[in-house]
């Protein structure tokens, strides 16, 4: 992502604190078109070179018809869908935990919506958390995968 | 080769690949996943205290805990011509370069629902000394 802002300190003040955040209210997001280097470029990262990303014939005689990516591109998904003031870019933000679930798989040239919110918020062992809740879709409305996290936001 | 749905059982166990952190690994994953969340990058700022917690240095995203463990239950969904449908995962330790962790799961449960069989699964990651980075549960529609 050539435009990507790589310096998260830079758009800081402008970012909700653990204060700011409204519980339902939905998080402005980004269409993202996907594209077969991202999808690459990201399983290389976590060493996964299974022929469904990366050998077009294998993928067609495949029950998907062509090459797809893999389910956790969600990881990526995340921060493309979203402008550099959202909150997760928070220096300091710690992830606790995720839950996802999967429904179809992402493809090379999808257009990706996200639909996003803050869902919750609660203070435990003097750490504040902020649960996010999120739905990733394609350009035909059809839902990717759905998940949910959590995160320590710093103070 | 595809292997049956049939030859699945509770208590088999299943070991993904180990992977070797690095500084290097670390910065390809902010690329790979757009998160340059200094907490990965710089071991200035880690010096600093997190509440109670103090890591001393760059630690790895825990999103790559995940794309690992969804690696090795990709890996043997596919084999299996099996969908994976979820994963659930909470982090227990940080990660740092020089560790070198490993992922794995046993299966848990076969259900049966109207429509489709469920293999269940814990999942967890260790690393090279036997601690225990991150633990879950995953499930696989057949």
């Amino acid at each position: 992502m050539p435009d990507f802002e790589t310096d998260f300190w830079k758009d800081a003040a402008l970012r909700k604190s653990w204060d700011d955040l409204v519980p339902g209210a939905p998080r402005p997001t980004l269409p993202y078109v996907l594209t077969l280097e991202a999808i690459q470029a990201y399983c290389r990262s976590v060493g996964d070179l299974h022929p469904l990303y990366f050998d077009e014939a294998y993928a067609k005689k495949s029950r998907y018809g062509g090459l797809i990516a893999p389910p956790a591109i969600h990881i990526l998904l995340m921060f493309a869908c979203t402008p550099p003031d959202d909150w997760m870019r928070s220096p300091g933000t710690i992830n606790a935990g995720q839950s996802w679930s999967y429904n179809i798989p992402a493809r090379p040239g999808d257009t990706i919506t996200l639909q996003a919110r803050c869902l919750d918020k609660f203070i435990r062992k003097s750490r504040l958390f902020a649960v996010h809740d999120n739905v990733f879709f394609n350009q035909r409305g059809e839902v990717i995968c759905s998940g949910r996290g959590q995160t320590i936001r710093p103070q | 080769m595809t292997k049956c749905f049939e030859d699945i059982a509770v208590g088999q166990e299943i070991t993904g690949r180990a992977f070797a952190v690095t500084k290097e690994t670390v910065r390809e994953f902010c690329d790979a996943s757009l998160d340059y969340n200094p907490l990965h990058l710089d071991d200035g700022y880690m010096q600093g205290s997190f509440g109670k917690t103090q890591f001393g240095g760059v630690i790895m995203h825990g999103m790559t805990n995940f794309g690992l463990l969804t690696a090795m239950l990709t890996d043997w969904a596919y084999a299996h011509d099996g969908q994976h449908r979820r994963l659930e995962t909470r982090w227990r330790a940080p990660v740092k370069p020089g560790d070198t962790i490993t992922p794995s799961a046993r299966i848990t449960r076969i259900e049966g629902t109207l429509k489709a069989r469920w293999v269940l699964l814990d999942v967890e990651m260790r690393n090279a000394r036997g601690d225990l980075i991150a633990t879950g549960e995953a499930m696989v529609e057949f």
